[in-house]
């Protein structure tokens, strides 16, 4: 008789395995190192624009510029998520393994977040910066960045799905960008004036930014206040979008 | 070990597998035999929790592959048809992450991958990107890949496409030393590969199982009709035509 082994895997260590895989992806490829430096001086040629224009040892500018700049770099992390997995067929391998397809997800989606966390790394030297020239709100800051991080989380949830719907990286990315645009100009005043004026017995502008825009909940952090309808607001999105990609990964087999 | 109870597959209104039912027990090498488009990728997929059947029922290992996948995939050891491996990685990063995803590691680990590597004859490559391998190397990743955790089911799906003659010999021989204790069921286009590897053959054609014989009784056929053992296969296909 063969000595087999039926070993089986923990949810923790199943997403981490394939978190390091995902991740050692990301730097192998040289993705990583790209993204970030052009990330980096992207958002800190942002933020230095608005200090020397201002003088105001101050965030809140950088965190709105933030929004606009999150829906065209994060879907380009995610766009090869599921879309190369599917394209290459490597896909019956890693949902043939002893993991549940949530497991796969998870672990890709962290590998993602940890990118994100890179990116995120690279702006703290405009808090140091600020510490040395004046006295900012370091709290302020700290919620501006908890909600910078909560929304690229949510931005990456997102593009994960999406990633799970087509085998096309370029037709995941285009896709991605509208629907993290979605989230954010539902919140522009513009918009909101115009979809309110089009349908102005439901008011639509204004119950699309009061119950789906990211805008009132990601301004109250850029404000320093970290409330739990916000909390819940990303958070449950972001577990939303993880849940129905491993719910496509299920169906969509064939 | 195998036991495939009246499946069937539908993709829309074409039928792939129709009703399709066989056994296979602990210790058989079984070939599965049958032109390309027969319908034998599609009933491995069902059989490794890939693909849900239609209708029917596969247990695998004493699991239903439908209600209890992950069970399932722990005894299974599956090679798919166009053997898709992660072309970024290198070889033995690669088996070390199919071993952690399985739930081993550490000495028992490393005590596997060195088996494999000596058992598929990887050590030229082990350092390499899977992209810079040749398809025959590929082949064997692959496989290596799929009997790293020592399954007791094993399937293989075109499992000596892209190796060279001596490269099937040496797969032979080691398909046939594992036979203990397993059930192994591979797929194939060609009967003379069937033929030097197992002593049981299915073919399917159309998505239906038109024979489960041995090839000692197909011999025979074969003899008494005065023919080779190919054109005994092709009647039993054409038989199918007719009807």
């Amino acid at each position: 008789m063969s000595g087999s082994t039926v070993a089986s895997i923990g949810f923790l260590t199943g997403v981490r395995v394939i978190a390091r895989r995902e991740a050692a992806q990301y730097f192998d490829s040289k993705i990583a190192y790209v993204y970030t430096i052009a990330f980096v001086v992207l958002a800190n040629s942002i933020f230095m624009n608005e200090f020397f224009l201002t003088g105001v040892v101050d965030m809140t500018a950088f965190f709105t510029t933030m929004t606009m700049l999150l829906p065209l770099f994060l879907p380009a992390v995610t766009m090869r998520l599921w879309a190369e997995e599917r394209k290459s067929r490597t896909i019956e391998l890693l949902l043939t393994l002893p993991i549940r397809p949530i497991v796969a997800v998870a672990g890709k989606y962290a590998a993602a977040l940890l990118l994100f966390g890179m990116f995120l790394l690279g702006t703290v030297p405009i808090v140091i910066m600020l510490m040395v020239l004046g006295e900012p709100d370091l709290g302020r800051i700290a919620a501006g960045y908890l909600g910078l991080f909560l929304t690229g989380a949510m931005f990456l949830a997102a593009g994960t799905l999406v990633s799970s719907l087509s085998a096309d990286q370029i037709v995941t990315f285009v896709s991605t960008v509208l629907v993290c645009f979605v989230f954010v100009l539902t919140g522009q005043e513009s918009v909101v004036a115009v979809l309110d004026g089009l349908f102005p017995s439901v008011e639509f502008g204004t119950t699309l930014y009061e119950s789906f825009s990211i805008r009132p909940h990601y301004d109250a952090f850029v404000r320093g206040v970290v409330g739990l309808p916000s909390l819940i607001y990303f958070l449950g999105l972001s577990a939303l979008f993880l849940g129905l990609n491993a719910m496509v990964l299920e169906r969509n087999r064939e | 070990m195998i036991k495939v109870e009246s499946v069937t597959k539908r993709f829309g209104a074409t039928v792939a597998v129709d009703e399709v039912s066989f056994e296979i027990g602990e210790g058989e090498i079984v070939g599965f035999l049958g032109p390309n488009g027969a319908g034998k990728s599609t009933l491995l997929k069902m059989m490794c929790t890939w693909l849900p059947p239609s209708a029917g029922r596969i247990a695998v290992a004493g699991f239903d592959v439908a209600e209890q996948p992950l069970q399932v995939r722990r005894r299974l050891g599956y090679l798919p048809e166009h053997n898709a491996l992660y072309e970024g990685m290198k070889v033995d990063r690669f088996l070390r992450f199919m071993g952690n995803i399985r739930g081993m590691g550490g000495k028992h680990l490393e005590e596997r991958i060195a088996w494999a590597v000596d058992k598929c004859s990887l050590d030229a490559v082990l350092g390499k990107w899977i992209y810079q391998c040749s398809k025959g190397f590929r082949q064997r990743v692959g496989v290596a890949a799929a009997l790293l955790h020592d399954p007791k089911v094993i399937l293989l799906d075109e499992p000596t496409h892209g190796l060279d003659p001596l490269q099937v010999v040496a797969f032979r021989d080691f398909i046939t030393g594992l036979r203990e204790g397993r059930s192994i069921l591979f797929s194939s286009h060609i009967l003379a590969e069937v033929n030097s590897i197992s002593e049981r053959l299915l073919i399917i054609n159309h998505g239906k199982l038109l024979a489960d014989t041995t090839l000692e009784s197909l011999a025979k056929t074969a003899k008494s009709k005065n023919q080779k053992l190919e054109d005994a296969v092709l009647d039993i296909v054409r038989a199918q035509g007719a009807a």
